[in-house]
């Protein structure tokens, strides 16, 4: 427990030195803002950048807020997993190749205490730019359109929160068993990659999927999701979760050979 | 059409695409060994507004 809580001081200067508890939240906020912002000045947009006749009139109808949330999950689905996956790809890997990891391993380390602090923060640093994000998004539909119920909201934030977790330990998991970071990230995003394009052809039946994490999350903001399915769900992701972060322990333990010295 | 409403609305975006902007040229002029010449990351992160400090964060920094 000594162990974990020096580690985990650890990873919370590194965090606040390389300055990612400060750059991931602003790339998430920015993502949240522009969504409702861009949709607000569409019209604007459309008739500054031409291309309609002289006269031509357009009605375009109010995005409904949570089309807009929904659209600001769209872009943390894409561009925030970009993010999340190349600010963490490093973890595991980089310590092997940059020394800090020949100052760690040298010692009687628990790789167990070594892994999880490492998770604990870049989980915590996710979930408070995802938050972050969120709430800005929530902010911007409200002012310039209409508020989600509130409630809604915390329960699709919440929901997505879990795949958001989920999507960190994967990283570590890489970093931990690919011998660099480049590796560590391009297996990350394959995988999302594949289990997706695999789930959109044929798990239209595979209600207890994690990967159907992100739509439970949207279908709070509408009719709300199947409790059982959504249990059964969580149930299956903790338990990805728990394999991924102990074949993360074991790989970090086994690699730990590949140390540059 | 630049009227005081819009401005309110677009100032968080400008002062947090700023703010990221002078958290990477801090951290450039601070480090010793940044992957590349500096004065090119300096221009990838002034003209590039936020790819460009989040390129600099993730490959310039060499921090893996």
């Amino acid at each position: 427990m000594k162990q974990f809580s020096a580690l985990l001081l650890k990873e919370w200067r590194e965090n606040l030195r390389n300055y990612k508890i400060f750059w991931i939240p602003v790339v998430f906020i920015l993502l949240g803002i522009t969504e409702p912002l861009s949709n607000y000045y569409l019209p604007q947009i459309l008739d500054a950048t031409g291309g309609l006749p002289e006269g031509a009139v357009i009605e375009l109808p109010d995005p409904e807020p949570e089309q807009l949330m929904v659209a600001v999950m769209g872009q943390f689905q894409l561009i925030g997993m970009l993010v999340l996956v190349l600010a963490y790809m490093g973890s595991i890997a980089g310590e092997r190749r940059n020394g800090t990891a020949t100052l760690l391993y040298v010692r009687p380390l628990s790789y167990t205490s070594y892994f999880l602090s490492k998770w604990l923060m870049a989980s915590a640093v996710s979930l408070f730019s995802v938050w972050a994000g969120f709430l800005a998004g929530y902010y911007y539909t409200a002012v310039l359109f209409s508020a989600v119920p509130f409630g809604e909201f915390v329960a699709f934030a919440a929901t997505y929160s879990v795949w958001i977790v989920l999507v960190v330990t994967l990283v570590l998991f890489a970093s931990a068993s690919m011998p660099n970071a480049g590796l560590a990230a391009g297996l990350t995003l394959a995988a999302l990659l594949v289990l997706q394009l695999i789930h959109s052809l044929f798990g239209s039946r595979w209600e207890w999927s994690p990967l159907r994490l992100p739509n439970y999350a949207a279908s709070f903001l509408d009719i709300g999701p199947d409790a059982n399915a959504l249990a059964w769900t969580l149930v299956i992701s903790l338990a990805c979760l728990i394999i991924l972060a102990a074949t993360g322990i074991w790989f970090a333990k086994r690699n730990r050979a590949k140390t540059k010295v | 059409m630049m009227d005081e409403r819009t401005i309110l609305l677009v100032l968080p975006i400008l002062v947090l695409q700023i703010a990221l902007m002078i958290f990477a040229l801090v951290d450039l002029v601070r480090n010793p060994n940044p992957n590349g010449p500096k004065w090119m990351w300096a221009a990838i992160i002034v003209l590039l507004n936020l790819i460009g400090p989040i390129l600099y964060f993730v490959i310039g920094r060499r921090n893996y």
